[in-house]
C-alpha cells in the first residue's frame, strides 16, 4: 500500500499568556505571566493512500489548521509522528516543498502588486515544472476556473473570490502529488465554487493528486472526498467513509404524512403513544396534517407502519438528514463518544 | 502506480527561480515608482544640505584638514548613490506579511526562506538602480570625473565591495527580520537600525572625519561597510594595502551576521506558534 500521509499519535500543544481582562489586567501581565497551555491536536492517528481524496472537518479550533501545518513542516509537533509522501515534513521541507501543493484559505499567496499570470510564469521556475505538465495544468486552470482576463491583473486588483480561484491554480501548476487545501471555497459564490471543485476532480483523474481539503462547507466534502476525518479538540472523532458516517451518527429520519380525513382523538393518541414508545415523536401540523421524527436503525418502516396502523394516509414522504444537519447536531453535542 | 517523488532543485534550477524571484520582485516594485521616485527627491533633498553644510565648513576652513573638498564632495555623491541603491525593503516586506499571517507560505516554497528573501532583495536593487544611476550621472555632470573610479583596480575591487556591501545590509535586515520572530515587533529594531546605519555607515562623511571615540564605535560595527567601505574603494580614497583587509571585513560581517540569522531562525521555527491555528 502506497501511503502519502501517515500520522501517529500526532499532538501539539503551546502556551500562552493569560492576561487579565481590561487595560489594567493587561497592564498586570507585564508583572505576573500565567502561562497555560493549549492542548490544540491530542492525540489522532491516521493514513491516507497516495491519491485518496479526504475531507477533513471539525469545529472551529478543532486542530484541523494545526494538522495541516505538521503535515507541511511549517510547525513541529510536541509529540508523535508525522509523514509526507515518507519525509518529515520539517526536517525535510524544502524536498517536500516540491511535491506538495497548499492553498490557505483567504490569505494570498501570490505577489500581491503583479498580475497572477507573472506569478504562475515565477512558480513554473521555481517548481521546476516541466513544459507539458505546466501546459496542460495552466491550460486546465484557465478553463476551468475560467481565469482567462484575471491573469493580466494585478492580485492587489483581484475580488476574494478570484484571488481563491487564482491561489487554487497556483497551488496546484506543478501538480503536487499531495495538495493541502485549508478552506479553498471560503467566501466564494455557489458557482465559483463549482468550479473549485471540478477543477480538484480534474487534478486528481489526472495526476492521482492526493487531497486533504479542510472545510466547513460540507458540499466540499460530499462533491470531491470519498472519505472523512472528524476532529473533536484535537481529538479524531470519526475517519471512515461518508455513507458510513451517514449511518453511525445520521440516523434520523423524519416522515411526512398529508391526511385523506381529519382524525379523531383516539387515533391521535394511539398513534401518539406508539411513536413514544419507539424514542419518536409527533408532531401535528394541521388537521389534516402530521409530521414524526424518530431516529435510530430501522426506524423509517416502523414509523411508517404506525402511522399507516391509525391515520388514513393520502401521502408519505421520508426525509433523511443530510450530511451537514448530521454534523451541526454532532459539533452542538461536542461528543467525544461515537 | 504513484508518480515518484521530486527532487529538490540543482544549484542551477534553483538559480534559476531565484532570478525569476528577484525579476518579478523588481517588477512589483515598478508599482510604486512614484513613492521610490519621492523617497528618491527627499533623500537627495537631505543631501543637499550636507553639501551646503560642508561648503561652510569649508568656506570657515573648519574641515579643510581632514579631507580635501573636492575628495569629500565626490565621496558625498557615490554614498548617496550607495545609499539609495541598497535600500532594501527586506524589513517592510517582512513586516507586512508577518502581520498578515503569510510567513508559513513563504516557508513552503522549495527555494528556502533566506533564498527567497535575498532573490527579493535583488529585485530591490534592480529597481533602486533604474533611479540610481541616473543620479550618478547628475553627480558627474557638476563634479566631473572626481566621481568615478580612477583605476581598473578601484573599480572592479569597487565593484567586489558593492556586492559584499549589498550583502552586509541583507544580513542587517535578515537578522533583523529574525529578531522581530522573537519581540514580534519590527519597529523598535528597524528604528535602532536605521539610526545606528545613519550614525555609523558614513553617509554623511567618510569615518576619517569622525572624532576619536565615535570613529572606534564606527569601526566595531558593520554599518560603515554597507557605504563608507564601497565608496573608499570605488573612489581610490582607500589605500591598495588597505583593500583586501576591507573586503575581508565585509565578508566576515555579512557571512557572521546570516549564520547569527540562520541559528536565530532555525531554534525561532521550531519554538513559533501562527495565528489563528
Amino acid at each position: 500500500m502506497d501511503i502519502a500521509i501517515r500520522v501517529e499519535d500526532l499532538r501539539k500543544s503551546y502556551t500562552r499568556r493569560r492576561r487579565g481582562e481590561g487595560f489594567l489586567g493587561g497592564l498586570k501581565a507585564y508583572f505576573s505571566v500565567k502561562p497555560e497551555t493549549i492542548v490544540a491536536v491530542d492525540g489522532p492517528s491516521f493514513e491516507i493512500r497516495r491519491g485518496e481524496s479526504v475531507g477533513l472537518i471539525g469545529e472551529n479550533g478543532a486542530g484541523k489548521s494545526t494538522t495541516v501545518k505538521m503535515l507541511t513542516g511549517i510547525l513541529v509537533p510536541t509529540s508523535g509522528k508525522v509523514e509526507t509522501l515518507g519525509l518529515a515534513p520539517f526536517r525535510e521541507r524544502r524536498r517536500l516543498a516540491m511535491n506538495i501543493g497548499v492553498v490557505f484559505g483567504q490569505k494570498p499567496q501570490l505577489l500581491w502588486d503583479i498580475p497572477a499570470g507573472e506569478s504562475f510564469k515565477l512558480l513554473k521556475a521555481m517548481y521546476q515544472i516541466p513544459d507539458e505538465v505546466y501546459r496542460y495544468t495552466y491550460g486546465e486552470a484557465v478553463e476551468r476556473l475560467e481565469l482567462g482576463e484575471l491573469l493580466k491583473t494585478p492580485v492587489r486588483m483581484l475580488s476574494l473570490g478570484q484571488r481563491m480561484r487564482c491561489d487554487l491554480a497556483a497551488a496546484l501548476l506543478h501538480a503536487p502529488l499531495v495538495a493541502f487545501l485549508d478552506e479553498p471555497t471560503i467566501g466564494l459564490d455557489v458557482l465559483v465554487k463549482e468550479r473549485v471543485r471540478d477543477f480538484l476532480r480534474e487534478m486528481r483523474r489526472r495526476f492521482g493528486t492526493t487531497i486533504l481539503l479542510t472545510t466547513h462547507d460540507l458540499k466540499d466534502i460530499t462533491t470531491t472526498c470519498d472519505r472523512l476525518l472528524v476532529l473533536d479538540r484535537g481529538t479524531l472523532l470519526y475517519d471512515g467513509d461518508l455513507p458510513g458516517f451517514l449511518a453511525r451518527y445520521g440516523g434520523d429520519r423524519t416522515l411526512n404524512a398529508s391526511l385523506s380525513r381529519e382524525p379523531d382523538p383516539e387515533s391521535r393518541l394511539a398513534l401518539e403513544r406508539e411513536v413514544q414508545e419507539l424514542g419518536g415523536r409527533v408532531v401535528w401540523e394541521g388537521a389534516r396534517s402530521v409530521r414524526v421524527d424518530g431516529s435510530g436503525a430501522g426506524m423509517a418502516p416502523r414509523l411508517t407502519a404506525a402511522l399507516l396502523r391509525h391515520l388514513s394516509i393520502e401521502d408519505l414522504s421520508l426525509h433523511a438528514a443530510e450530511i451537514d444537519q448530521v454534523v451541526a447536531k454532532l459539533y452542538q453535542k461536542g461528543s467525544r463518544t461515537p | 502506480m504513484s508518480a515518484a517523488l521530486r527532487a529538490p532543485p540543482t544549484f542551477t534550477q534553483a538559480l534559476r527561480g531565484f532570478v525569476s524571484l528577484a525579476d518579478k520582485t523588481a517588477r512589483a516594485r515598478v508599482a510604486y515608482r512614484a513613492a521610490i521616485l519621492v523617497s528618491l527627491c527627499t533623500s537627495a533633498l537631505g543631501y543637499v544640505v550636507f553639501f551646503l553644510v560642508w561648503r561652510e565648513l569649508y568656506a570657515s576652513g573648519t574641515a579643510s584638514a581632514l579631507m580635501p573638498q573636492a575628495d569629500l564632495f565626490s565621496y558625498l555623491v557615490v554614498a548617496f548613490v550607495l545609499n539609495f541603491a541598497l535600500s532594501l525593503q527586506v524589513e517592510g516586506r517582512f513586516g507586512q506579511r508577518l502581520r498578515q499571517g503569510l510567513i508559513a507560505a513563504d516557508l513552503l516554497r522549495p527555494l528556502g526562506f533566506l533564498s527567497f528573501q535575498l532573490a527579493q532583495a535583488l529585485g530591490d536593487l534592480a529597481m533602486n538602480l533604474v533611479f540610481a544611476v541616473p543620479v550618478y550621472a547628475v553627480g558627474f555632470f557638476f563634479l566631473g570625473p572626481g566621481v568615478l573610479p580612477p583605476s581598473a583596480t578601484a573599480l572592479s575591487c569597487g565593484v567586489v565591495s558593492v556586492g559584499l556591501a549589498l550583502l552586509v545590509n541583507f544580513a542587517i535586515s535578515y537578522l533583523l527580520v529574525q529578531v522581530s520572530f522573537v519581540t514580534q515587533t519590527l519597529y523598535g529594531v528597524y528604528f535602532a537600525r536605521a539610526a545606528l546605519h545613519q550614525a555609523f555607515s558614513g553617509v554623511a562623511a567618510p569615518l576619517a572625519m569622525f572624532p576619536g571615540a565615535l570613529a572606534t564605535w564606527a569601526h566595531a560595527m558593520p554599518f560603515r561597510h554597507v557605504i563608507e567601505t564601497p565608496a573608499r574603494i570605488l573612489l581610490g580614497q582607500a589605500r591598495h594595502s588597505e583593500i583586501p583587509g576591507l573586503l575581508f571585513g565585509q565578508a566576515a560581517w555579512a557571512l557572521g551576521l546570516l549564520a547569527l540569522s540562520s541559528a536565530i531562525f532555525n531554534a525561532v521555527l521550531k519554538r513559533h506558534q501562527i495565528q489563528g491555528g
